[in-house]
């Protein structure tokens, strides 16, 4: 039997938006508290968190057929607290509201009036949200490569960095003196490929060694298979290992002068867009190479 | 309470799909639709090879993973021990076809809900079948279907005799035995 995945790219799309949603989020709470004086980059961040979360949650609808011709069974999704889905929906609903609720006080109150205290509340729901697009796989024993701890923590990673991308990304264009003054920012964002690559690493090893040969056969799938170039090409070299290199040498190899020029500001722009890119590859591949512990496969 | 449960016996199945186009005309499934789905593999080496053809349904788990899930409630076992899904609750999340391992969830194209065997549920209430009709279709008597609680029984008879188990051992506790 040839497996056709369950979930494909409008899921992929979703879990990326929702990561992202709740990772830009997470980039303005800490703005807030770090360096409150980048206020449109704290704006920035309240903006693209709902906005991205929001457009996910309409693709998540469009995909649940059944349910977008009857909008009125949405309703049932509160009744089995069993289920992660189900956490998903408290998790997004509480995040979208008070995230909107952030929004309009800021631009409400030019940005001064947001307690810092509801920030947090925010933060920490997308910190729930980024975690729970992890553990949506994470609990499917089908796939020995969603069903592990490793994911929901290279989702996290994933979430927050390209969280943070979308947020830099729009201020290196709006507003570059405040892109420049955030270094704490930068510095944070520049570790998270480099921990998400021995997040990928570990979890491809743990993987190839699971009981079930499905999880070599998954792993094999992104090493060597149809998930190869991908893989290799667009999500470690593009998404991980360049933005790595270039943010290497913005932030410890380069003066300051070239750092805050704009080409400096266009290599980090590069690097951060190439982020995006891979942090959707990464959902991707992991939604289509997974294998499942079907019993009778060809090859064995 | 009857605990409901089904043998087949691969040594027995030809792979004629007649259960399977037997299913989807009692159950006035689509086209496209199949409860049943089979597997082919080549066993043992030259001179001694041969094909065993696996039909796969529903194994109606007492574990079941769907159920667990469901953010609706829309997969659940009744009080029967039969899995089923309620067709009016069903967003089309595809879930539990995720956390099915033997992928024998199939999704209706034209309600966007997920469906699957019933252990002909229906047709036992409604016209007084009493077996699934895959079981009275097959060819060759690969399939029983019968109480595994009733130690009189056909099927646990024949499940004791053949040592017939559930295709992945215990993980989900399946109640649809195989010959193998």
């Amino acid at each position: 039997m040839t497996f056709e995945p369950v979930w494909g790219t409008i899921i992929a799309w979703y879990l990326f938006l929702a990561g992202l949603g709740g990772g830009a989020f997470i980039t303005a709470a800490y703005l807030h508290l770090r360096a409150p004086y980048a206020v449109h980059l704290i704006r920035y961040g309240r903006i693209i968190g709902p906005v991205a979360v929001c457009i996910g949650l309409v693709l998540l609808i469009f995909d649940a057929t059944a349910g977008f011709h009857n909008p009125l069974r949405f309703i049932f999704l509160l009744t089995n607290f069993g289920s992660v889905m189900t956490w998903g929906v408290v998790f997004l609903a509480a995040f979208v509201v008070v995230a909107l609720i952030v929004l309009v006080m800021d631009l409400l109150g030019k940005g001064r009036k947001v307690p810092l205290w509801l920030d947090v509340v925010g933060a920490a729901l997308g910190l729930c949200v980024c975690v729970y697009t992890g553990c949506l796989l994470g609990v499917a024993k089908t796939f020995p490569l969603w069903n592990n701890a490793l994911l929901p923590v290279l989702f996290l990673v994933s979430a927050v960095s390209t969280g943070m991308a979308a947020v830099l990304l729009v201020g290196i264009f709006r507003s570059p003196k405040e892109f420049s003054s955030v270094a704490d920012l930068k510095k944070f964002h520049f570790w998270l490929p480099v921990v998400e690559l021995f997040l990928v690493a570990s979890l491809l090893f743990v993987t190839a060694s699971s009981a079930e040969s499905a999880g070599y056969a998954s792993v094999m799938n992104l090493l060597a298979g149809d998930c190869s170039p991908a893989f290799w090409l667009v999500f470690i070299l593009l998404g991980l290992v360049i933005p790595t290199l270039l943010e290497w040498k913005m932030l410890f190899m380069s003066s300051k002068e070239v750092e805050e020029s704009r080409t400096g500001h266009m290599i980090s722009a590069t690097s951060d867009v190439l982020v995006l890119v891979g942090g959707f590859t990464l959902r991707l591949l992991v939604l289509v190479a997974a294998m499942p512990i079907t019993i009778v496969q060809p090859w064995m | 309470m009857a605990r409901y449960g089904m043998l087949i016996d691969t040594t027995k199945c030809i792979g004629c799909y007649t259960c399977r186009t037997a299913c989807q005309r009692q159950n006035d499934l689509l086209p496209t639709e199949d409860f049943i789905r089979f597997e082919q593999r080549e066993v043992g080496e030259f001179p001694d090879a041969s094909i065993e053809n696996v039909p796969l349904q529903c194994m109606h788990c007492e574990d079941a993973p769907c159920a667990q899930v469901c953010p609706t409630g829309a997969a659940h076992m009744g009080a029967d021990g039969i899995v089923s899904v309620d067709q009016g609750r069903c967003i089309g999340c595809l879930y539990c076809m995720a956390a099915c391992p033997y992928q024998v969830r199939v999704r209706n194209p034209q309600t966007g809900a997920v469906d699957k065997c019933r252990f002909c549920t229906v047709s036992a209430e409604q016209s007084g079948t009493k077996m699934c009709s895959c079981v009275e279709a097959c060819l060759t008597g690969a399939r029983i279907f019968g109480d595994l609680d009733d130690p009189d029984s056909e099927i646990v008879r024949e499940i004791a005799r053949t040592k017939a188990a559930p295709i992945a051992g215990d993980l989900t506790k399946a109640k649809v035995f195989y010959v193998r």
